[in-house]
């Protein structure tokens, strides 16, 4: 396939629209970066933009060095794991039957699903519902509130709804049932939504502090943003009346670096999700 | 039904044998109580802070970590153990949250437990704290339901670099043109030496807050930036909406309009200002007159000058009459969660008595040996650094909630080291003469329920909106009646009414 | 294979032909039962004077009172605007923007600059408004890159953060800096599933790249571009506290107070369980009210292209 010179022009132009729109959507990770390997001093007289100033990995090292913040982290790694998975499942599961128009509650489930979206639960009989669940100070708490959200469901939905019928009634021929042709077919061929689903899973997740915030008041069952808050708070100037420690680091600088703490893993997953963005991955899986 | 009753009686008849037997071993039950941590380590049961309380105070005390965020998710967490029938047995309450507690019968009546069970408690708050505490009861009965906070001082004032003034040739100016001719000084002739015209004169934080001290020359009565209720023309009137205040904010205005405020005063946070305050370049701040060593401390480590710190002696516009606002009243320390058990009752009573005992009060502020405080061979104790993911939170502080000057200078003294003497000396004397600068008001004390159905007059939404733009320019000065037009007619009425109901059942 | 679940009898035969669709929606209803509904159904409270400590059953019930005082406040109708007006920039405006991001990227040719394009795009979202809002205040400050620049040009120093007619474009601004790459996700992962075989069939009748782009990509990107934009309007006025309680300034408060930090004031500084609910309960309606009428609105100008 040659391609014309107007062709690569207009891909050229593209790519460098986006080339800078990333490199301005670095700044604020720049920015959090430099504070966090900032001196103290440097900090409270706001003199760090992109560069750090007063070079020091003190932040950082009080930061990984607390025992505590990787019992926290693996908590969080595991709930995140396993949320992901059930999240799949149940998503997958009940997307299915509603992307089919002949699923005849299809419409009224979907209707009660984003109603689940509209209509939010006031805070206090949130709590006292789940926790009536029995899962107060249950590191599960951590996982079953998040895995199934509307949002989520019904993008997984519109991808299932795209599906070739011709692909899933070929595999039906061979008498696979329901279940097998989900399982067999459509799932096998949707390494896109199921990637995406797990990023945003995953994400929530990971990132959640309202949950435990609530439903854990044991500090040993604290999962990482927990932790790294209470971490920042630790690191942080008192009022008045006290013996200033005389630490490289204050609330500033720890809360960058437990920021950046908290996304490296993120980051890190993020080209093993993108395998699955590539062009066709879907349906050259089907034909393959 | 008879079963019900019998087994009810049974319980009753073990609770009162429990109960003697805890009498007779003075022995008290463990008490949860929440009060607000910075990030310090939980207080657990056989921990080093527990021992140290039952020791100190023959009561076990316990406390879960939670979270303060500025009292938000503090009070969040507190609401949801509330609904969920685990409500702590002692606790500070937050944002006037005691009020519908007291309604619903969930706090205990301290009327009569205090001057039999707490004497030193009770000897310790003066009369007139405690006629306003029973004002503030919601239920109208004049009971006491909290203990309140006790500041016998004005705690912040304008705080100025002595030495620029030195450095000038300046006196500490007396009059507001002396004190407008110094910051004009501070602008243009370069008082930090550092030969850039890097200097800000004074300035303050967003919402027009923290520069209190430009507001009280023309008698504005305002707390760390939140106007406070006073007698204006005889009646009690919320100060943001007095003719002092738009005298006040012209001037302000005029300031700002000379450059002699920072620019970005109303845009500040505490991080951008305290910033600007110890980069050195700050001429004059408002603050705790207790706290200028940090500042002192701070502005030399970033640039090595040893900063002299000094409160202005409050200054008055011509025609007023200035003073730093005084607050006697503090905020509600801690509420008692209701309950018939005569030996939780015993036991919390023996612990508030012990907090408002002067002759615990250096145990309670130095805390735990080696773990807070270090004592040298003479016996004299002093602080610890601060070290967080090593140190439980201190539940008691009678130096800063029963605060004099004394308790105040005591606990400085505590944290006075070699090392820090020339900047902590600096606040003991700043801290000396606050009395003296302090100005007491007579909405003292008046408590939040005025608000209750009025966020945005309680959160001041307004006067922010108007003060800012009138300091900045954005408006002119006469805009200052359409606030005080809308404020009225937005709550302000119902709300003046209130605080005027309150201070009538106050003085009588 | 169409449509056999008439009502009547036909459910029955439904059920038995398809039983397996409703053994499988079953966990995800039970969920939703448990963890959503019972929990929302408290919000009967909107309609009491709440109180945690009497609960519920304890707490009296005033009716429409909450109502009523919140269509009477003072700022009711500032705050319905300035929402009205900031759900509509997030909504609508700047709704194509991850739409046109994704298929910008997916223009780019080289895979290593794609790759790192994207994730440099996502990073934004992993970062607070605290952090983002920050650095907006630091931008535009005295300091900052832009009154550095109107400094080069002679121009003197100007802090838009406290001025009101500024507060919309950097709204508007910093959502797409912080969000739109984040958004772009669902996009690519749609691209991704398209047959390739269609590009290489349009490529020999000689259409160009942007016309491919036109007359393609975009056609096929209108199911998820519609479930996306129906998912969105729902939360129309659910703006989220955090952004503009990052960006306001009281001199702002005439057009950046929204129901969100007004209820923040009114509810987490008051605890006013059940005025905030009502609050919600208010912004809830009228979201179900547009995804009710844009869902018709779907359905009847593309096959099945609503969420029912």
């Amino acid at each position: 396939m040659k391609e014309s010179r107007s062709d690569a022009a207009f891909s050229a132009v593209m790519t460098g629209i986006m080339i800078v729109f990333a490199l301005i959507a670095l700044i604020p990770l720049l920015n959090i970066l430099s504070l966090s390997l900032s001196s103290k001093v440097a900090v409270e007289m706001n003199s760090v933009n992109l560069l750090p100033v007063g070079t020091t990995l003190d932040s950082w090292k009080f930061i990984a060095g607390n025992g505590d913040i990787w019992r926290s982290f693996a908590i969080t790694l595991f709930s995140t794991a396993a949320g992901v998975v059930l999240a799949v499942i149940l998503n997958a599961l009940m997307a299915y039957p509603l992307s089919k128009t002949y699923f005849a509650p299809g419409k009224i489930i979907m209707m009660l699903v984003v109603g689940t979206m509209i209509f939010k639960a006031p805070i206090v009989p949130y709590f006292l519902t789940v926790r009536g669940y029995g899962l107060y100070n249950n590191v599960l708490v951590l996982i079953v509130p998040h895995i199934l959200s509307a949002y989520n469901m019904a993008i997984m939905r519109t991808f299932f709804k795209q599906f070739p019928a011709e692909v899933e009634e070929a595999a039906c021929i061979d008498g696979c049932g329901m279940f097998g042709t989900l399982m067999k077919i459509v799932l096998p061929s949707s390494k896109a939504v199921l990637a995406t689903e797990s990023l945003f899973y995953g994400l929530t997740i990971w990132n959640q502090f309202q949950h435990p915030m609530m439903f854990i008041s044991k500090v040993e069952l604290y999962p990482l943003q927990l932790k790294i808050r209470q971490l920042i708070n630790a690191g942080g100037d008192l009022s008045s009346m006290v013996v200033r420690a005389n630490v490289n680091y204050n609330e500033t600088t720890l809360g960058a670096a437990a920021v950046v703490f908290a996304i490296i893993p993120i980051i890190a997953i993020y080209p093993w999700v993108q395998k699955y963005f590539a062009k066709g991955a879907m349906l050259g899986s089907v034909k393959g | 039904m008879t079963k019900k009753l019998v087994s009810m009686m049974l319980a009753v008849m073990l609770l009162a044998g429990l109960t003697v037997s805890f009498a007779a071993a003075e022995d008290y039950p463990d008490l949860e109580i929440w009060s607000n941590n910075n990030g310090y380590l939980a207080v657990e049961k056989g921990g080093a802070l527990y021992n140290f309380y039952k020791e100190l105070t023959g009561v076990g005390i316990t406390q879960p970590y939670i979270e303060w965020n500025g009292g938000t998710t503090y009070q969040e967490q507190l609401n949801l153990r509330i609904a969920a029938n685990e409500m702590p047995d002692m606790f500070i309450p937050v944002n006037g949250m005691e009020t519908d507690l007291i309604r619903a019968g969930a706090i205990l009546d301290l009327t009569d437990l205090l001057p039999e069970k707490a004497p030193h408690l009770y000897a310790a708050i003066p009369e007139a704290v405690w006629d306003v505490v029973k004002a503030n009861d919601p239920t109208g009965q004049g009971r006491i339901y909290y203990i309140p906070g006790v500041l016998t001082f004005a705690r912040s004032g304008g705080i100025i670099r002595q030495d620029w003034l030195d450095a000038l040739n300046m006196e500490m100016p007396k009059t507001q043109e002396e004190f407008v001719e110094v910051l004009r000084a501070f602008r243009d002739k370069d008082p930090n030496g550092n030969g850039q015209a890097d200097e800000i004169p004074t300035g303050g934080r967003a919402e027009a807050r923290w520069m209190d001290y430009l507001f009280s020359m023309y008698g504005v009565a305002s707390w760390e930036g939140y106007p406070q209720w006073d007698l204006y023309n005889g009646e009690l009137t919320y100060s943001a909406v007095t003719p002092n205040m738009k005298e006040a904010l012209a001037w302000i205005a005029s300031l700002y309009a000379e450059g002699l405020l920072d620019p970005e005063t109303l845009l500040n946070d505490k991080a951008a200002w305290d910033g600007k305050i110890n980069s050195g370049r700050v001429g004059v701040y408002h603050h705790w007159a207790q706290a200028s060593y940090e500042y002192a401390e701070s502005i030399k480590d970033a640039t090595g000058t040893e900063a002299k710190l000094v409160v202005i002696p409050p200054i008055s516009a011509e025609g007023y009459e200035g003073g730093y606002t005084q607050l006697q009243v503090g905020s509600v320390q801690f509420v008692v969660t209701n309950t018939r058990d005569e030996s939780k009752i015993n036991a919390v009573m023996r612990v508030l008595d012990c907090y408002g005992n002067d002759e615990m009060r250096e145990q309670f502020v130095l805390g735990v040996p080696g773990m807070h405080c270090t004592y040298d061979e003479n016996g004299k104790g002093s602080r610890l650094p601060v070290d967080m993911q090593h140190q439980e939170n201190m539940i008691f502080h009678p130096d800063e909630t029963l605060a004099s000057i004394e308790s105040t200078t005591d606990s400085l003294n505590m944290i006075r080291s070699e090392d820090t003497a020339w900047a902590v000396d600096q606040s003991i004397e700043n801290l000396s003469h606050m009395v003296e600068y302090g100005r007491p008001i007579a909405g003292d004390g008046v408590p939040n329920s005025i608000y209750s159905d009025y966020p945005d007059i309680q959160n001041r939404i307004l006067y922010a909106q108007y003060a800012s733009k009138i300091i900045t320019g954005e408006y002119p000065i006469d805009k200052f009646d359409e606030f005080v037009e809308k404020w009225y007619a937005s709550g302000g009425n119902a709300v003046t009414e209130r605080a005027r109901e309150w201070y009538r059942k106050v003085s009588e | 294979m169409k449509k056999s679940g008439t009502p009547g009898g036909g459910l029955a035969l439904n059920v038995r032909k398809y039983w397996p669709l409703y053994v499988m929606v079953l966990p995800g209803l039970v969920y939703l039962i448990m963890f959503r509904y019972i929990p929302i159904f408290g919000s009967v409270i909107a309609f009491q004077d709440y109180s945690v400590f009497l609960g519920i059953s304890g707490s009296p019930f005033v009716g429409l009172k909450n109502f009523i005082r919140l269509f009477n406040s003072f700022d009711f109708g500032t705050i319905f605007s300035n929402t009205v007006i900031l759900g509509l920039i997030k909504t609508v405006l700047l709704f194509p923007v991850p739409v046109a991001m994704a298929l910008m990227i997916n223009e780019i040719r080289s895979s290593w600059i794609k790759k790192s394009v994207q994730t440099a795009v996502y990073i934004p979202h992993f970062l607070s408004w605290v952090i983002v809002g920050g650095l907006v205040f630091d931008i535009l400050g005295v300091g900052g890159l832009f009154n550095n620049i109107r400094a080069a040009m002679g121009l003197g120093v100007m802090l838009p953060m406290q001025k009101e007619s500024w507060f919309r474009p950097i709204f508007a601004f910093s959502s797409v800096w912080k969000e739109s790459g984040w958004g772009t996700v669902v996009y690519l992962a749609a691209l991704s599933g398209m047959d390739p075989s269609i590009y290489e069939s349009a490529s020999i009748d000689g259409a160009s790249r942007a016309q491919r782009l036109t007359r393609i990509t975009l056609p096929l990107l209108v199911p998820t571009i519609l479930t996306m934009f129906l998912l969105n309007i729902g939360g129309f006025l659910d703006l989220g506290f955090e952004q503009v309680y990052n960006l306001q300034t009281p001199m702002t408060y005439n057009v950046s107070d929204i129901f969100d930090t007004y209820v923040y004031r009114a509810g987490i500084l008051q605890a006013q369980y059940s005025y905030t609910t009502a609050v919600g309960l208010f912004q809830s309606v009228i979201g179900l009210v547009l995804v009710v009428t844009f869902n018709k609105l779907a359905n009847k100008f593309t096959e099945d292209g609503g969420l029912w």
